[in-house]
């Protein structure tokens, strides 16, 4: 495969196509660092300072920029996030559950969960505040933008369940049952934990896409703003370098995020083991 | 173990009906299961999509809908140019977008899916591409802008490397930022398809090929291209759906110049032009079904995966 000549090439492209994906981060990093409130969110950086980062804690003298509507919103976001996460792992558990015996009917359920992460926010934001309007609802963050939410995150939870299911020896479960342990008992004592991992992933899934989903929220969701929607009120208007702060902020705190995930996957990747190991002695 | 092992001893009246028994059973706990998920769907999903086609035949006045229906509302689409135009907009945008995800991501899955031999670089290289998308989706647009403005970073390099003389300003709030912006946030979702592809092929194949002497060239095009072809349908799928719904994108580095069906959605709600804003969502809905369809087509997903 002529790889001498190849490989290289291909690395060093790899490379550059990383660069690529992270160059605009990169950019907002270092604009991020740009004196204020006088220098704009672009090059050169006058002075460096952390001025717009005081900015957005309202550390800074008042000044002609306000500051970015977010203490409320991100608020918002999160319990958002939170209730779509717990609603759409349990649906997402409960129906990949259902997939592990066959049933009629089963490749149609297959596909409406899948479409509800395909069809764009824009046409269900849509189609769902045209519901809400006819038949009288309020739209809320809470109410109409959630459900919408969980339309989305649902799929990402269903089909990571499934695949740990795929792999799932259902042994252990028959088991349980054969030694008389009901069957809601058996879920809760031995399938759980064994899925918990799967459990992980996909409630990691459901926070981070609902956090940020953006397109849906716009139209199902009322006069009060989520933040990805107080983001979305900045483009309008001129824009400074406190929302390049604020996303060099948003991404570390997501990156918490995931090193929280990291970790108690591991550790339960490591309980699990240690429970094998203990079984096999 | 021993503990569920005692409790189960304590119950021995429900072993009875331990459900080993039949498939009846079982398919019926598997209906009660998914039910939940299903009905969630057929209210939050089906529901409004009907909704829209429905309202797409109401009668709009100035300021409110009313239930009698017409048809005006789509023979005002489609016989206005700035409407018809924003549909010709959002499928060239489509097209190209989708092309320069296939051509810059290609070579990227083709090193990580077939030239990495360890299953960790692989899995690392992945992750690393995954990770800007921990970044708020929006910000990474807006972080665009100082990228490819007349003072931004890429004028900034082609000068200080005496590539130009004169800052570039064709590059910011033109439809060429909305397309590279959408290629690089979109171009991950063809990597990742086509690296799995890719990986799943059997190297003896390869090994074969060669040792009978062909060249890499007839390699690619024999084995290799036709093996990932599922994976670049999968990907096209994700990368169309994404691109043909998009708005934020070309309402941040356009400057208003690139209108796409989702904008105009975006805008007829704004002024509460609803049976409107239905008629351009069911056009973009059947856009898209004629799109997956066509790529379905190409490729018998079932069969390949």
């Amino acid at each position: 495969m002529q790889g001498r000549v190849l490989k290289p090439v291909l690395a060093v492209y790899t490379g550059l196509f990383i660069l690529f994906l992270y160059a605009p981060f990169i950019v907002l990093g270092i604009l991020s660092f740009q004196i204020g409130p006088e220098g704009g969110p672009q090059f050169p950086i006058i002075a460096w300072s952390t001025y717009w980062y005081r900015h957005i804690f309202g550390l800074t003298p008042p000044s002609r920029i306000a500051p970015l509507p977010i203490g409320e919103s991100l608020i918002r976001s999160l319990t958002l996030a939170f209730m779509t996460t717990i609603v759409a792992t349990v649906l997402g558990v409960l129906s990949a559950q259902a997939f592990r015996a066959r049933f009629r009917g089963a490749g149609a359920a297959f596909y409406l969960i899948v479409l509800g992460m395909m069809v764009p926010g824009v046409l269900v934001g849509l189609g769902m505040a045209l519901v809400a309007n006819t038949f009288g609802v309020d739209r809320h963050w809470w109410s109409t933008a959630f459900v919408l939410h969980v339309v989305y995150t649902f799929p990402f939870a269903f089909l990571v369940m499934l695949a740990i299911f795929n792999r799932f020896d259902a042994s252990v479960e028959e088991a349980a049952w054969s030694l008389g342990v009901p069957p809601a008992r058996t879920f809760r004592t031995v399938t759980f934990p064994l899925i918990f991992p799967g459990v992980l992933s996909a409630m990691l899934f459901a926070f981070t896409l609902s956090y940020d989903e953006f397109s849906r929220t716009l139209f199902a969701s009322g006069r009060e703003l989520t933040l990805p929607l107080a983001i979305y009120g900045t483009f309008s208007v001129e824009i400074h370098p406190n929302i390049f702060a604020f996303g060099v902020l948003t991404t570390l705190f997501s990156l918490a995020l995931l090193a929280v995930y990291a970790i108690l996957m591991s550790a339960s990747v490591r309980r699990a083991r240690r429970v094998a190991i203990q079984e096999e002695t | 173990m021993g503990q569920s092992m005692s409790d189960a001893r304590a119950m021995p009246a429900t072993a009875s009906e331990t459900p080993l028994a039949g498939g009846a059973r079982r398919s019926l706990a598997s209906y009660a299961l998914i039910l939940p998920g299903v009905v969630w769907m057929l209210l939050f999903l089906v529901l409004p999509m009907l909704m829209m086609v429905y309202v797409s035949f109401w009668t709009q006045t100035t300021f409110k809908i009313e239930p009698i229906l017409t048809t005006k509302s789509w023979v005002m689409f489609f016989s206005s140019p700035t409407y018809v135009g924003a549909l010709w907009t959002t499928l060239r945008i489509w097209l190209i977008v989708l092309a320069a995800t296939i051509v810059v991501g290609y070579p990227t899955a083709l090193f990580v899916g077939l030239f990495v031999r360890s299953k960790t670089l692989s899995t690392a290289l992945l992750v690393l591409c995954v990770i800007p998308f921990w970044t708020s989706f929006l910000i990474r647009v807006l972080a665009w802008r100082p990228m490819l403005g007349e003072q931004g970073a890429i004028n900034i390099l082609l000068r200080a490397a005496h590539i130009i003389h004169q800052p570039i300003d064709a590059l910011l709030f033109t439809e060429l930022s909305v397309i590279i912006g959408m290629t690089q946030i979109y171009c991950v979702f063809m990597v990742g398809p086509i690296a799995f592809m890719l990986g799943r092929i059997d190297p003896n194949l390869i090994e074969a090929a060669r040792d009978l002497g062909a060249g890499f060239g007839r390699i690619f095009t024999r084995i290799i291209l036709p093996l990932s072809m599922p994976g670049v349908v999968v990907g096209a799928i994700f990368v169309s759906v994404m691109v043909l719904g998009e708005f934020a994108t070309s309402a941040a580095l356009s400057g208003r110049k690139v209108n796409l069906l989702g904008n105009i959605i975006v805008t007829q709600v704004g002024s509460l032009k609803w049976a409107f804003a239905a008629v351009v969502g069911v056009v973009l809905t059947v856009v898209m079904g004629i799109v997956v369809s066509l790529f379905l087509r190409i490729v018998d997903l079932r069969r390949e995966l």
